[in-house]
């Protein structure tokens, strides 16, 4: 077990940078998720801690060791591939055992060995099989079952749910889970789903176009998005940016957005004030703007009036998207509200609950 | 003829008259057939059969047997049986085609596969080119080159330290081999790059990452995975090989005495030289059967693999 | 706040650190180790183009002093040029008969359902491993009581033949690949089926008909052992055969002079080589043509 640090990590492939000045620490035991859009460098910097790339600049150190041109069979790291790279022409015990037999392990505690992390994986009945034979949940098991065997320092998984089915995808999220909570390993996984991020990780680490974003935990991470991209790409329904103006009438601060003026706090003012030619983009969770009647909402909240444009009935909740002007707002509403296309609507929210960004830079202000 | 051709089915283009088309049809389909099964009825299986035929007799190439030869059971099997040349011969073909095909020919060209993964593009293509050079040149070239190159004075003297002396007749079967190994490397090289491509990077990642060095990966992981390909090449390798004529013959005529006179030579030399066709079919069918041995054991060899496919 | 505690509080702004990467052995290593390999695969094709050159070329390895095209002219003298119209005579019309023929049963094989096909392809599967070896002699005794020794042409048809079971293969494989949209769209468009085969199908399988060819051509060129047996005439002997009885002939070996006869035999077949190359590692996609 151990703790990954990397330190100003860049990684460049000609003039194409792929990972551009990461800093990140993984402590010890701790399972990290990264994420990001494809091509966001997520992959290449799991393949820099694995070994099979060296970092362009920067340093990388495991355990305190540093090891940017440590070879990757002298890490001690075991890794799980997309694609599961199970040895085709041996058998799963085989597969299994193949890191022990490297290290001229006795033959009896191979089997041992072999016996149980099979036994716990549930994959006892097929030692014997060739990977061709077995399915794609199995293979996986195997795959997790030839890293785990190791007690590496270490576990890298690469995007190891996305060749699944969806169901067999929310099963092994939770035998993951359980699988760490017995091997508290330091895990780095990487994918490009935000749900395996949100309900799998300690940290989750975002990045885009080869930078980080934002490392946090992932209740901080949907609550208080520090970027434009962080608040968008994290929450499904997507959450609602819209584009807004600072304005000072009379000394005290409003935002003007959607046709109408919100009266700000002292304090909300206060972070705006280093917002750059006054534009803002607003950002509002959908399940915090909903439907009202005008009477009912208390002085000072925003009451926004639009037409239901799509409705989107999931069962547990129905999705609404309202156009309001030029801008569509998404909400998320009791199944059974009554809304009809076409009709109109009144929204509101809470402003002290909206992340707010400044526009040209979409840093968060607020 | 009719017989031949089955009815068109809804997958072709039916546009005209249908019972005319359908006559036409048939009549093209077979036109078209006719000069192939023409060529290969006429020119492989008959002369195929001919040849089971003549080996049971005692055909000659000119004289009294040539045009009254007959039929003359195993005479011809007894004689090979109890003929020294003849087990010598089979003995020479062996080495030649384990010495020079399986041995040089497939250690080389998986060697020269196997850099050619990790040294740079300029490198790998001029190399590849010219070996590939050896083996498109036509094979009469190759033996007048590898004859002058080991003559008395000749440049593989002179590598070898000894320059005085007429390789080809000192170790006729050394350089012979070593000819063809020349002229033979990049089918090998070539086919065994195409497996080695086909082994996906994870999986040799997957091993870097189990702590397996790069001698080991290749021995318990990459040369497992290409076996099938490894087979394939072998047993090409062994046919093409074993029936191998011109390289031998235009260096040494089989000489210095037998010394190199594998089976193709030896059929040869008593079939057109000492006129014994008869006895040369049945050593040409004898060659034959050694082939379609090895090409049985090396599919057995295969027959794992082709089992594995199923889910 | 000491000094030294002040100095530690500050903040350091450091560069991105670059760590050296050690110096391997290994690559350079394994470059030379492949070229040293590839240069003792280039001295005998050396020693074939300095001695080509060199009027007193003997059989060691030695710069042309002088160069000259003396050997060239020697060898053409001495019979190449006749030998190698054989060759040309005897490859070239092998290898019309056996692209022409196979081209027409791999098509047949290809679209339309033949009873027996199976059993067909397997056979000629098979009969690509039978050896020269096998058929020469029984070859030999039909031909000569039908007065088809000595004859150019009739061993070009041998040599065609030997070649007809792969070319079939090969433009069955080839034919089969093209994607029958192409005359499917045309039918639909009101074109004929005589017309639909010339203009639209005979054109997209050109490039595996010429592959076939070339492939045949270069076997038939250096054709050795049937030639040789098949056609005793002086007149037509062909390059392979030539070389050798050059080779063969009394007194000293004239190296330059077969050199030279050598490299003119081996260039065309260089040649075409290099051409058909291109086109089979480029591979025949009908790109655009049809989706996927």
């Amino acid at each position: 077990m151990a703790k990954i640090v990397l330190r100003r990590v860049t990684k460049s492939f000609g003039s194409k940078v792929a990972v551009d000045d990461l800093d990140l620490e993984v402590e010890d035991g701790e399972f990290v998720i990264v994420v990001g859009p494809s091509g966001c460098g997520k992959t290449t910097t799991l393949r820099m801690i694995a070994g099979f790339e060296a970092p362009t600049m920067g340093t990388l150190h495991i355990g305190g060791t540093l090891m940017n041109y440590v070879p990757p069979k002298d890490r001690n790291l075991a890794m799980v591939f997309q694609n599961y790279a199970l040895f085709p022409h041996m058998s799963v015990a085989r597969n299994l055992s193949y890191g022990l037999r490297i290290r001229h392990t006795p033959r009896k505690e191979v089997d041992a060995q072999v016996h149980e992390i099979a036994e716990m994986l549930g994959i006892l009945a097929l030692l014997d099989n060739r990977p061709a034979q077995l399915s794609g949940g199995e293979r996986q098991r195997v795959a997790l079952g030839r890293a785990l065997l190791r007690k590496p320092q270490a576990f890298l998984l690469d995007e190891p749910l996305s060749n699944l089915d969806a169901a067999l995808r929310a099963q092994m999220r939770f035998e993951l889970k359980r699988i760490h909570a017995q091997f508290p390993v330091t895990t780095v996984y990487v994918t490009h789903d935000q749900v395996e991020a949100m309900t799998m990780a300690d940290r989750i680490v975002l990045m885009n176009h080869g930078k980080l974003q934002q490392v946090a935990r992932p209740e901080t991470l949907y609550a208080e998005p520090e970027n434009v991209f962080v608040a968008g790409f994290i929450g499904s329904p997507k959450i609602n940016l819209i584009a807004g103006q600072v304005d000072h009438p009379d000394g005290a601060s409003a935002l003007r957005c959607l046709a109408t003026t919100i009266p700000v706090t002292p304090e909300i003012a206060d972070c705006l004030r280093s917002a750059q030619g006054e534009g803002v983009t607003i950002g509002i969770r959908p399940e915090d703007i909903l439907p009202c009647s005008p009477l009912d909402v208390s002085p000072g909240q925003p009451v926004i009036s639009g037409r239901v444009e799509v409705i989107e009935p999931l069962g547990a909740e129905t999705h609404v998207a309202v156009r309001v002007g030029d801008e569509i707002v998404t909400c998320r509403t009791p199944p059974r509200s009554g809304l009809e296309v076409g009709s109109t609507i009144n929204l509101s929210f809470d402003i002290a609950q909206a992340s707010i960004f400044d526009a040209s830079s979409g840093l968060r202000l607020r | 003829m009719t017989a031949l051709v089955e009815p068109p089915d809804s997958d072709d283009i039916v546009i005209a008259e249908p019972r005319l088309r359908s006559l036409i049809h048939h009549v093209v389909t077979t036109a078209w057939l006719l000069p192939s099964v023409a060529l290969l009825i006429g020119l492989f299986l008959i002369p195929v059969g001919y040849a089971i035929y003549l080996g049971f007799t005692n055909l000659e190439l000119l004289g009294q047997y040539a045009q009254n030869f007959s039929f003359t059971g195993l005479a011809n099997l007894q004689r090979m049986i109890h003929d020294p040349t003849f087990w010598y011969s089979v003995k020479l073909t062996l080495v030649f085609v384990i010495g020079s095909g399986i041995i040089a020919q497939t250690v080389l060209g998986l060697g020269l596969a196997l850099l050619a993964q990790r040294v740079s593009v300029v490198v790998h293509s001029s190399v590849g080119a010219i070996v590939i050079l050896a083996w498109v040149l036509p094979e009469i070239t190759v033996a007048f080159v590898w004859y002058s190159f080991s003559q008395a004075g000749g440049t593989l003297g002179h590598i070898f330290g000894t320059p005085k002396s007429d390789l080809l007749s000192t170790v006729p079967m050394l350089v012979v081999c070593m000819a063809n190994a020349w002229r033979g490397t990049a089918f090998s090289m070539l086919l065994l790059s195409a497996g080695l491509r086909n082994v996906p990077g994870e999986v040799d990642e997957a091993a870097q990452l189990e702590g397996a060095g790069y001698w080991r990966r290749l021995f318990t992981v990459t040369l497992p995975i290409i076996r099938p390909t490894l087979m394939i090449n072998l047993l090409l390798i062994t046919l093409g090989t074993i029936s191998d004529f011109t390289l031998i013959f235009a260096m040494t005529q089989g000489g210095p005495g037998n010394q190199t006179a594998i089976l193709p030579v030896y059929m040869y030399i008593e079939a057109f030289q000492f006129n014994q066709l008869g006895y040369g079919t049945a050593i040409a069918l004898t060659l034959v059967l050694i082939g379609a041995i090895l090409s049985i054991a090396y599919i057995r060899q295969l027959r794992p693999e082709l089992q594995d496919t199923t889910p | 706040m000491s000094a030294d505690q002040a100095v530690v509080a500050l903040p350091e702004i450091t560069e991105p650190v670059v760590v050296r990467k050690p110096r391997s052995a290994a690559r350079p290593v394994i470059n030379v180790l492949m070229l040293i390999i590839g240069l003792i695969f280039l001295l005998p094709l050396l020693w074939l183009i300095l001695a080509s050159f060199n009027p007193h070329a003997g059989d060691s390895l030695s710069l042309p002093h002088p160069f000259s095209i003396l050997n060239y002219h020697l060898a053409l003298h001495a019979g190449a040029g006749a030998a190698i119209e054989n060759s040309l005579y005897l490859a070239g019309v092998s290898t019309v008969i056996a692209t022409a023929v196979s081209t027409m049963a791999g098509f047949m094989l290809a679209r339309r359902r033949i009873r027996f096909k199976g059993a067909f392809l397997v056979l000629i599967l098979f009969l690509t491993g039978i050896p020269v070896t096998l058929l020469l002699i029984p070859t030999y005794q039909i031909f000569a009581s039908l007065s088809w020794l000595n004859s150019r042409f009739y061993t070009s048809i041998v040599l065609a033949s030997m070649s007809v079971p792969f070319s079939i293969w090969l433009l069955k494989n080839f034919i089969g690949q093209v994607p029958r949209e192409f005359e499917e769209a045309a039918a639909i468009e009101g074109a004929g089926e005589v017309s639909i085969l010339f203009r639209i199908v005979i054109p997209l399988i050109i490039p595996g008909i010429l592959v076939a060819a070339i492939l045949t051509f270069i076997n038939s060129w250096g054709a050795f052992l049937i030639p040789l047996v098949l056609d005793a005439n002086p007149a037509d002997t062909p390059g392979a055969v030539g070389i050798y009885q050059f080779m063969s002939a009394n007194g000293q070996v004239q190296f330059g002079q077969l050199a030279a006869y050598s490299v003119l035999f081996s260039v065309p077949v260089i040649v075409l080589y290099l051409i058909s190359s291109r086109w089979l590692s480029g591979g025949f996609s009908f790109a655009g043509g049809v989706k996927g």
